[in-house]
């Protein structure tokens, strides 16, 4: 059994225009993908494609006016879906631990470091004070945050970026998570500093056995870290599968204008680049939500696109998997 | 900082005064003066001097503690504002103090659950104690509590005319009477306080629930907060997570209402025939006394500076980011 099933997950906005008309932003259109223990899953996609989204839907993270419509999640054979609330709060920072993107923001201004890293092991974990303290030390350490012992009393506002990123890490840490989520993990941090970040979070994953989900709009960092990932577009994962299988033959239209996009191939001039806005998620076209904007676009497109393996464990969602001129 | 802050505010101050149209002359003089009598008065007064010549004299006396005399009540407007400082500050004191007790929990209640029905019933309270003009508030409380239903003393004052006052300590009646043990002093000050104080703390908590309300919901939509929520924290850690840190902001904000509600004080003493400063600063206005204006907007400025030095202590008690710990 996998660690994390999900099946079927729509999220939408559901809000109210001026003439008070109900407006249904579809922002999560049957996401399905599975997550092995120990594995490193990335996911990419442009603004809005529905990465992050993704997350908080998993988590029970959602504030209105988004709202889970339907669909399964499975962690460790818990449905999250159906979970009620109290239980996914015990879940949440335990056996599925975050890390995002605004590192210094997201810590508490008011409480020093240790008193963070501890209240959230005794929030979960309970037991002595003194034991969760030496857990707190225990993880600075593994997260690589140097002299700790003096660094436990800093404030947040007293640390760098990367310094406030680790310390996230380390509270993620602080309940040993089966998974851990990673929201743009590294989009504030200058590129020295993300390179150690990541090699930390992936350091880590295998250290201590955890699965890794990395949220990101850059394929390099996928290419690098994960073992498998989930391409995301208009809310839909339109490309899935081992990294190694993707890269080398993207079979959605929308991965392979992505793959064209990075600077190494745009120096070698190939690959199609794409052309227009994302869609209007209040809107979407029917059928495939790409083909407005897709070269190979015809009639067929109108209607869903089949989800086709093409190789494996290799799934696409386009009527042409497989078949488009390479 | 503070120093030249005052120097500008005494030269801002005696300017307007003096360009603002008043004529303390004519009113000293009376109808019947004569050409002569006028011309005696004005230099009685130093109105005849260059006003450059009247501002260094005026500033001259000022840093030596010499505010000058005002012409109405003919004592030095320094002894006039000592007098009623106090009862002042004992009216804003309880109007404010209550104003935000009242003020803090309801905007804070709404923003925790926007939208739902107490967040409504809040947002319309607090729009009628925006809304309402002070004075029409204290004559109409007058006419419910004193004429109709005989529940409170009629606003004349801070005591009653058939209790003698107790001897002069702070001003404060009500402290006084404490202190020198004169129980029907403090019994009849305490009912003078009731119907001024729930009409400053009517328009003072108005702006505090619309805050409180909009820093409690900023903060809780705060990475911070989103963040305690992701981690599992218990909503009960979340809640004082967001509590703390709407407190730098709330006392900052009630610092700057304080300050704001002085003119609004005036009215109400007005009303009530309170004696304190606001009452001695509006008349002074309206009769031309320039000395005494000059002396009450200082003495305004000066309880400025005091009221944000004391938000800045509480600040620096709670914040770690601030610079002076």
């Amino acid at each position: 059994m996998s660690l994390l099933e999900v099946e079927n997950l729509r999220t939408h906005f559901i809000s109210r225009d001026i003439d008070n008309q109900i407006r249904v932003a579809e922002a999560l259109n049957d996401v399905s993908f599975t997550l092995e223990a120990g594995k490193v899953l990335g996911f990419v996609g442009e603004t809005g494609a529905g990465k992050s989204l993704t997350a908080q839907s998993i988590c029970g993270l959602l504030r209105p006016p988004a709202k889970v419509i339907c669909g399964r999640v499975t962690f460790d054979g818990h449905d999250l879906t159906a979970m009620p609330a109290d239980d996914l709060n015990a879940l949440r920072g335990a056996e599925i631990a975050m890390v995002v993107q605004n590192p210094r923001t997201s810590l508490d201004p008011l409480t020093r470091i240790v008193d963070q890293l501890v209240r959230i092991h005794q929030a979960h974990a309970g037991g002595p004070l003194a034991a969760s303290r030496t857990r707190a030390m225990e993880m600075m350490e593994a997260v690589g945050i140097p002299d700790p012992k003096n660094r436990a009393n800093a404030w947040p506002h007293e640390l760098s970026g990367g310094m406030a990123q680790r310390v996230l890490i380390a509270m993620a840490l602080m309940n040993n998570p089966k998974l851990l989520i990673a929201d743009e993990p590294t989009t504030g941090l200058d590129v020295t500093v993300q390179a150690q970040i990541l090699d930390l979070l992936k350091h880590l994953t295998e250290r201590f056995g955890m699965a890794m989900i990395i949220i990101t709009h850059d394929l390099g960092i996928v290419a690098h870290y994960s073992d498998e990932i989930a391409v995301m577009f208009a809310g839909t994962i339109v490309e899935a599968g081992p990294v190694s299988e993707v890269f080398e033959a993207p079979g959605h239209p929308y991965t392979r204008s992505l793959i064209a996009a990075t600077p190494e191939r745009l120096k070698v001039g190939g690959g199609a680049k794409l052309g227009g806005q994302p869609p209007d998620l209040y809107n979407l076209p029917s059928g495939c939500a790409l083909r407005t904007r897709c070269v190979f676009a015809s009639d067929v497109c109108a209607t869903p696109p089949p989800r086709t393996r093409v190789g494996p464990d290799h799934d696409v969602n386009c009527h042409f998997a497989g078949d488009l001129p390479s | 900082m503070a120093i030249p802050l005052l120097v500008g505010i005494v030269f801002v101050t005696f300017m307007l005064v003096r360009v603002g149209g008043l004529d303390p002359v004519g009113r000293l003089a009376g109808p019947t003066a004569t050409a002569e009598e006028f011309e005696m008065i004005r230099a009685e007064l130093g109105l005849d001097e260059p006003l450059w010549k009247q501002f260094a004299i005026y500033g001259g006396n000022v840093v030596r503690g010499d505010l000058g005399e005002s012409w109405l009540s003919n004592r030095p407007v320094l002894t006039d504002l000592k007098e009623r400082a106090f009862i002042s500050i004992e009216l804003l004191f309880w109007g404010v103090g209550i104003g935000t007790l009242i003020g803090v929990p309801i905007g804070l209640r709404a923003a925790f659950r926007p939208n739902g029905r107490f967040d409504q019933i809040s947002r319309v309270l607090s729009l009628l104690g925006f809304s309402i003009p002070t004075y029409w508030l204290g004559l109409v409380m007058l006419f419910v509590f004193f004429y109709l239903l005989q529940w409170a003393p009629p606003g004349i004052g801070r005591i009653s005319l058939m209790v003698s006052p107790p001897d002069h300590i702070t001003g404060s009646y009500l402290i006084d009477g404490l202190l020198t043990a004169r129980w029907g002093a403090v019994q009849s000050a305490a009912a003078h306080l009731v119907l001024p104080v729930i009409c400053l703390a009517i328009v003072s908590a108005a702006p505090i629930i619309k805050q409180t309300r909009a820093i409690a919901l900023e903060v809780l939509s705060s990475d911070a907060a989103r963040y305690a929520r992701a981690s599992g924290l218990p909503p009960k850690t979340v809640r004082r997570l967001v509590l703390r840190n709407s407190a730098t902001p709330v006392v900052t904000f009630v610092g700057t209402e304080i300050t704001g509600l002085v003119g609004t004080m005036s009215l109400i003493e007005y009303v009530f025939a309170w004696g304190g400063l606001g009452q001695y600063g509006l008349n002074a206005i309206v009769r031309g006394d320039f000395t005494a204006v000059q002396g009450y907007v200082l003495t305004l400025a000066l309880f400025s500076v005091i009221v944000f030095l004391i938000v800045d202590i509480i600040v620096n008690l709670i914040e770690p980011r601030s610079e002076l710990t």
